[in-house]
């Protein structure tokens, strides 16, 4: 397969995020300006001009309308897809680490890090109509975290419940009408880096800092499966129509100028979904990945990468072809 | 509704002295674009690093898919921000092909060297128990242990297990530091070996067929002496080089019957042009 290399980011990329349908393929980087393409050819159809500092996480809501960012300026900004105009801003006391409409896009959340003497913390906001007064309403709920601070999150359960990644491998289930803690389960020892729903988002998919990537059920909070690897792992997608996981990851960013290409291993890695198998690798990036995502049609995947780039592969016949032994 | 959409197939071509000749004014010529039969060819001319002029000839198929309304929609979307200046398809500034990689199949080598590890640690985990077999009894004890070491059942097997016991020592001797061929090593064995082997050539019976045509396969000569009964082993002798058969063949019979069955029907039958002559293997160095 060729992939197509996207070379719109002056910086690492942090997120990569298809919309629904997936012709759109959504880019942010450490540069202050996410970007968005048309996954077919990739082309860049724009890019979001308004942040003043890395941008951290982005979404997009279900009919590709309103595009989301968080970023380290401590701002989160609502955008207009088609014009790339920024619609609404958030200031927040202290950087977003991620953001993510809900699954009706009615509402939105964000969390903060716990800089600057601010503590970490949940924020629901309304996203029904952005208009001048969005800036200055009050978040639907606000749950302050304590402990370890959130470092992904996932809306759960038709928007009524959510469950928070945390940078001690923690994962927590709220409960929104409350905002009281429903349930909590450790099993990952480090950073949570990404959560992705597999895609009738009855589970999801764990990428951790401690090597693993894990399955779990989203009801019950419970682990299913656990793949491992032997460095960090950016993020884990859910293939939409085979049975396979792909991970991305790579060794820490800082120690990758002191070893060698080889050594870094920084292709993504295609994992059996039941039997924690890996079967297949891609190579191609030559610094740690940071983000996978899975087109929606299962066809197609792309990555973005410490080395600025994001790739995007269309899977070949010998991908579909391949079957796992068993 | 339909989409137009470019899929990028870059390729530079460097200009031929043709076109420099052409271009002696100095200037560059403007960027052309054709579109014809699906393809979007557009040419630019460009100064490289060298001051060389170059040309560049970038090829786009242009494909027409039918999508949902919203993605038609989306696709009629105008560029913004950095990209608001950009034509129409991708701009190659942001937008590269990139090199064939290829999925890189793991078969389950690394897998497969885990299980072994563990399979070694439990063993180890299991200590002598289970390692240690009586040679007279089979169960898991030490040998010399075994209650029935005296008993009947001992002396029955007693009489091999000491035959195999003198015939694993006596190499070990310290006069026999020399190396001494396995068919040399000490007198009883090997008699009793060669019986064996008489044996062995008396239950798999070879033959011989010569006279093969060069194009005779494996299949083929499998296909020819198979209606005669099972087979032990098939060999068809073959040239190193080119692979084609040099003209004979071994087949190791199960049964004797079936061999001198093989024989008497095989020998002068008429086979791919060539009349096949077969007898009984004879081993090369009669003693």
């Amino acid at each position: 397969m060729k992939p197509l290399i996207l070379n719109g980011h002056e910086r690492t990329i942090t997120q990569i995020k298809y919309n629904r349908e997936g012709d759109l393929l959504f880019s942010a980087s450490k540069d202050n300006k996410p970007n968005v393409w048309y996954s077919l050819n990739g082309e860049r159809l724009g890019t979001f001009n308004g942040h003043q500092g890395a941008v951290w996480c982005i979404d997009v809501d279900w009919t590709t309308t309103k595009f989301m960012s968080g970023g380290g300026d401590n701002s989160c900004k609502i955008w207009d897809c088609a014009t790339g105009k920024e619609t609404g801003n958030i200031v927040t006391q202290s950087p977003v680490r991620s953001c993510l409409f809900s699954y009706s896009a009615n509402m939105a959340v964000y969390t903060t890090d716990k800089a600057m003497k601010q503590p970490c913390e949940i924020f629901i906001i309304d996203v029904r109509t952005i208009d001048d007064s969005f800036s200055k309403q009050e978040p639907i709920l606000r749950i302050p975290i304590s402990g370890s601070r959130v470092s992904s999150i996932l809306w759960d359960n038709l928007d009524e419940t959510l469950i928070s990644g945390h940078e001690n491998g923690e994962i927590i289930q709220w409960d929104l009408k409350t905002g009281k803690k429903l349930n909590s389960i450790t099993e990952h020892s480090q950073l949570i880096n990404d959560m992705q729903w597999n895609k009738d988002c009855t589970m999801f998919i764990t990428a951790s800092k401690d090597h693993t990537a894990k399955l779990f059920d989203a009801q019950k909070l419970m682990l299913l499966k656990t793949y491992k690897t032997e460095r960090p792992v950016n993020s884990a997608a859910i293939s939409p129509i085979a049975e396979h996981v792909v991970l991305g990851g790579g060794q820490e960013a800082m120690e990758v100028t002191t070893t060698s290409t080889r050594a870094g291993k920084f292709d993504s890695r295609f994992f059996h979904l039941v039997f924690e198998e890996e079967f297949g690798r891609v190579k191609g990036h030559f610094g740690p990945i940071n983000s996978v995502a899975f087109h929606p049609d299962g066809k197609s995947y792309a990555s973005g990468g410490e080395d600025g780039y994001v790739r995007v592969h269309n899977l070949d016949s010998s991908y579909f072809d391949y079957n796992f032994d068993y | 509704m339909p989409a137009t959409d470019y899929s990028p197939a870059m390729e530079e071509v460097k200009s031929s002295w043709a076109d420099e000749v052409e271009l002696e004014g100095g200037a560059l010529p403007p960027p052309t674009e054709v579109v014809e039969n699906g393809l979007k060819i557009v040419t630019e001319y460009k100064f490289n690093d060298d001051d060389k002029k170059v040309k560049i000839i970038r090829t786009y198929k242009i494909e027409k898919r039918i999508v949902s309304k919203s993605i038609a929609l989306r696709k009629t979307w105008k560029k913004f921000g950095e990209s608001a200046g950009d034509k129409f398809g991708p701009n190659p500034a942001t937008t590269i092909v990139g090199e064939d990689v290829y999925m890189q199949f793991i078969s389950s080598k690394e897998e497969d060297m885990k299980p072994e590890d563990e399979g070694i640690e439990k063993l180890k985990g299991l200590g002598d128990k289970n390692v240690v077999k009586c040679r007279t009894c089979g169960n898991d004890h030490w040998t010399t242990k075994c209650p029935w070491k005296d008993t009947v059942l001992a002396d029955d097997k007693k009489p091999p297990m000491a035959a195999g016991a003198a015939g694993g020592s006596e190499p070990s001797k310290p006069g026999g530091s020399k190396y001494v061929p396995p068919s040399l090593r000490d007198g009883g064995a090997k008699r009793s070996d060669g019986a064996n082997m008489g044996k062995r050539d008396d239950n798999y019976c070879a033959i011989r067929i010569a006279n093969l045509s060069g194009s005779t396969t494996d299949i083929d000569l499998e296909e020819l002496v198979k209606p005669f009964g099972p087979i032990h082993k098939l060999y068809l002798a073959k040239d190193k080089q080119t692979g084609l058969c040099k003209g004979f063949a071994y087949i190791h019979f199960k049964f004797k019957a079936d061999a001198a069955n093989a024989i008497t029907l095989l020998n002068g039958y008429g086979y791919d042009h060539l009349i096949l002559q077969v007898d009984w293997s004879k081993p090369v160095n009669n003693q």
